[in-house]
C-alpha cells in the first residue's frame, strides 16, 4: 500500500518536473508579452524532432546535437516574435489577435513536422531503457532521476535569473509596467524579443529531456502546451514560481487521479482543472488580479 | 468521374458554409471568441451517427444532432458567460479538448479511436440520398435554411443588440439589455447549426473518429471567418468557396496523400497569419476582432 503511494508520488514528481519546464518557459514569455503564445508547445515538439534529425539521422554526438537543438529553438522563438508578433504589436492589436496568430503558428509548426518527418512515431534512444532502481518498493529508472535533477537545477537557475540578474529585473519591470520601464530607459521591444529567445531556449532544453523520456509524435506539442498552460493557470499565470507550483500539483492530480479513474482520462484531468481554475480563480493560486481586467 | 469530384467538393463547401456561418453568428456578430466550435460539430456528428446506427430515422437524428449540440452550447455558455478576451478563448479551447478526450475515451459509446464506421446515408420519406448528387441537393437545402435563419437573426432588432453587445457590452447593459442572456442565445443557436453540419458530415463520409474533430479542423473555419470579414455573411460565403477549393490543386501536382493533408493546413495557417498581419478586417468585414 505505502509502496503504491510512493510510486504514485515518484510518477507525479517526474510528470511535474517535465510540466514545470514547459510552464516556466511559457510563463516567462507570457509575463512580459501578456498574451498566450500557444505555439510554445509546438516549439518544444519541433526541437525534439531537430534533436532526432541531428543525433539519429545525421549521427552527430549527443552533446553537440543538444546544443544545436537549443540554438535552433531560441532562433525559432526569435523568428516568430520578429516576423509575426512584433509586426502585430506595431499595429497595437489586441491580445486576442496575438492569440489567434499563435494558434496559426502552432498549426503551421505541427504541419511542418508532419511534412518533414512524417506521421510515424520516432525514438531518440540515446539512453537505453534500463532496469529501474527499487526504492522501498517503488521503481524509478536512472533516466528519470536524471530528468528530475536536471529539471530542478534548471528551475533554480531560472528563478535566480529572474530575481537577481539585471536582465531578469528588466523583464519583471516591463511585465509590471511597460510605460514606466520605457521612461527609465528599458526598451520593451528588446525585452519582448529577449524573453522569446530565453523562453524558447528553455523549450529546447525541455525538448531534449522529453525526447529522452518519451516517443516523438507530431502532435505532442499541443498536449504539452495544454499541460504547461494548465500548470501556469493553476499556479498563477505570469509568475514563474506559480507555474512551477502548478506543474507539480498537476502532476500529483493526474497520477493520483488515474488511481481512481480509467487511465485514458489522464489527459482530461488537466483540462478539467484548467476549466475550473479559469472559471473560479483565473489568477491562479499565487497570482494577483490583473488591474487591466474589465 | 470529374463530375463526381466536383459534386464531392460542392458538398464539402456546403458543410463548411454551415459551420462558418454559424461561427460568424457567435464570433463576428456577437464578438464571442469561441475556439470550441469544432466540439459542437463533433457532438452533432456523433449524436446523429449513434442514433441512425441504432435505427432512428435520419430526419429525427438530424434534429437531435442540432438539439444536443445546442444543449452543449447552452452548458458552455453558463460558466463562460462572464469571461472575456483570452480567458474566453482558452475556456472554449479547453472545452474542445474535453469533448475530444470524451470521444476518444468513452469507448463503450464512441468506440474510441476505432471510430464509427458504416453510418447510413440519409433516408427521408422513402427518398434515399445515397447518391452524391441527391446528397448535394439535401446539403443545398440545409445550407439555404441555415443562411436564411442566420440572415433573419442578424437583420432583426435582436441582431442589432448582438452587435451592440460585441461593440460595447457595458453600454448595452446600461440600456437595459440582459447581455448574458443575449450571448447565451447566440452561442446556443450557433451550436445548433454546427451540430447539423456535423450530422451532414457524418452521413456524407459515413465514417467518423475522434481525429476528424481535432483542433486542426478549427483552422479552416477560423480562417474563413477572419478572411471573409467579421460580421459579413457575404464575405463568409465567398471565403468558404475560395478557401475550400484553394488547396485542391495540391492533389494534382502529384504530392503523396500523406503530404496533402498537412500541406492544406500549412496553406491555411499561412493565409491566416498574412490576413492578421496585412488585412485584419478581412475582405468584407465591418469591424476588427477585439
Amino acid at each position: 500500500m505505502s509502496s503504491t503511494i510512493l510510486q504514485l508520488l515518484i510518477n507525479s514528481l517526474i510528470a511535474g518536473a517535465i510540466y514545470a519546464l514547459v510552464a516556466s518557459g511559457f510563463s516567462l514569455i507570457y509575463s512580459t508579452n501578456k498574451f498566450i503564445h500557444f505555439a510554445y508547445g509546438a516549439t518544444i515538439a519541433f526541437g525534439a524532432y531537430i534533436l532526432y534529425l541531428f543525433f539519429n539521422i545525421l549521427g552527430l554526438s549527443f552533446g553537440f546535437a543538444a546544443v544545436l537543438t537549443i540554438a535552433f529553438t531560441s532562433f525559432l522563438g526569435y523568428v516568430m516574435n520578429f516576423f509575426v508578433y512584433k509586426q502585430l504589436r506595431r499595429r497595437k492589436t489586441s491580445s486576442i489577435i496575438l492569440l489567434i496568430a499563435s494558434v496559426g503558428l502552432l498549426i503551421l509548426l505541427e504541419s511542418l513536422i508532419l511534412v518533414l518527418f512524417g506521421a510515424g512515431v520516432k525514438i531518440i534512444g540515446f539512453i537505453k531503457v534500463s532496469e529501474g532502481i527499487n526504492i522501498f518498493g517503488a521503481m524509478i529508472t536512472p533516466l528519470q532521476i536524471f530528468i528530475i535533477i536536471s529539471s530542478i537545477l534548471l528551475l533554480v537557475v531560472i528563478s535566480i535569473f529572474i530575481k537577481k540578474t539585471k536582465l531578469g529585473k528588466a523583464m519583471r519591470s516591463v511585465s509590471d509596467n511597460k510605460d514606466v520601464s520605457e521612461i527609465v530607459g528599458i526598451s520593451s521591444e528588446k525585452i519582448y524579443s529577449l524573453s522569446f529567445v530565453i523562453g524558447s531556449a528553455i523549450a529546447g532544453i525541455a525538448a531534449i529531456l522529453i525526447g529522452l523520456e518519451q516517443n516523438l509524435e507530431p502532435t505532442m506539442g499541443t498536449n504539452l502546451m495544454i499541460k504547461g498552460f494548465a500548470a501556469a493557470i493553476i499556479g498563477g499565470i505570469g509568475s514563474v514560481r506559480g507555474a512551477i507550483l502548478g506543474a507539480f500539483l498537476l502532476g500529483i492530480a493526474e497520477n493520483f487521479g488515474i488511481w481512481y479513474l480509467p487511465s485514458g482520462y489522464k489527459d482530461a484531468i488537466a483540462f478539467i482543472l484548467l476549466f475550473i481554475f479559469l472559471l473560479f480563480r483565473p489568477q491562479g493560486i499565487l497570482g494577483v488580479k490583473r488591474r487591466s481586467d474589465k | 468521374m470529374i463530375e463526381a469530384y466536383f459534386i464531392h467538393l460542392a458538398i464539402l463547401v456546403g458543410i463548411y458554409l454551415i459551420l462558418a456561418l454559424s461561427l460568424q453568428l457567435a464570433l463576428g456578430y456577437t464578438g464571442l471568441i469561441n475556439l470550441g466550435h469544432i466540439a459542437f460539430f463533433a457532438v452533432g456528428a456523433y449524436t446523429s451517427a449513434l442514433l441512425t446506427l441504432n435505427g432512428v430515422p435520419f430526419i429525427i437524428a438530424l434534429l437531435c444532432a442540432g438539439i444536443v449540440a445546442m444543449l452543449f452550447g447552452f452548458l458552455l455558455s453558463i460558466p463562460t458567460n462572464k469571461l472575456q478576451g483570452d480567458y474566453l478563448a482558452l475556456a472554449t479551447l479547453a472545452f474542445n479538448f474535453v469533448v475530444y478526450a470524451i470521444t476518444l475515451n468513452w469507448t463503450s459509446l464512441t468506440r474510441g479511436p476505432h471510430g464509427l464506421p458504416g453510418i447510413p446515408k440519409p433516408l427521408i420519406l422513402g427518398i434515399n440520398f445515397s447518391s452524391n448528387l441527391k446528397f448535394l441537393l439535401l446539403t443545398i437545402i440545409i445550407v439555404s435554411i441555415t443562411y436564411l435563419i442566420i440572415k433573419k437573426i442578424v437583420d432583426s432588432p435582436f441582431g442589432k443588440v448582438l452587435e451592440a453587445t460585441r461593440d460595447n457590452e457595458l453600454a448595452t447593459r446600461i440600456l437595459g439589455k440582459n447581455t448574458f442572456k443575449i450571448k447565451s442565445i447566440a452561442l446556443t443557436v450557433s451550436a445548433f447549426f454546427a451540430g447539423t453540419a456535423g450530422c451532414l458530415y457524418a452521413h456524407f463520409i459515413t465514417y467518423i473518429n475522434p481525429s476528424s474533430f481535432s483542433i486542426m479542423q478549427l483552422i479552416p473555419i477560423l480562417c474563413i471567418v477572419i478572411i471573409g470579414g467579421m460580421a459579413s455573411l457575404r464575405g463568409t460565403i465567398i471565403a468558404t468557396i475560395i478557401l475550400i477549393l484553394l488547396p485542391e490543386p495540391l492533389r494534382f501536382i502529384g504530392f503523396p496523400s500523406s503530404i496533402v493533408g498537412p500541406m492544406r493546413q500549412i496553406i491555411y495557417a499561412l493565409i491566416l497569419l498574412l490576413i492578421l498581419l496585412y488585412k485584419p478586417k478581412g475582405f468584407f468585414g465591418k469591424v476588427e476582432i477585439e
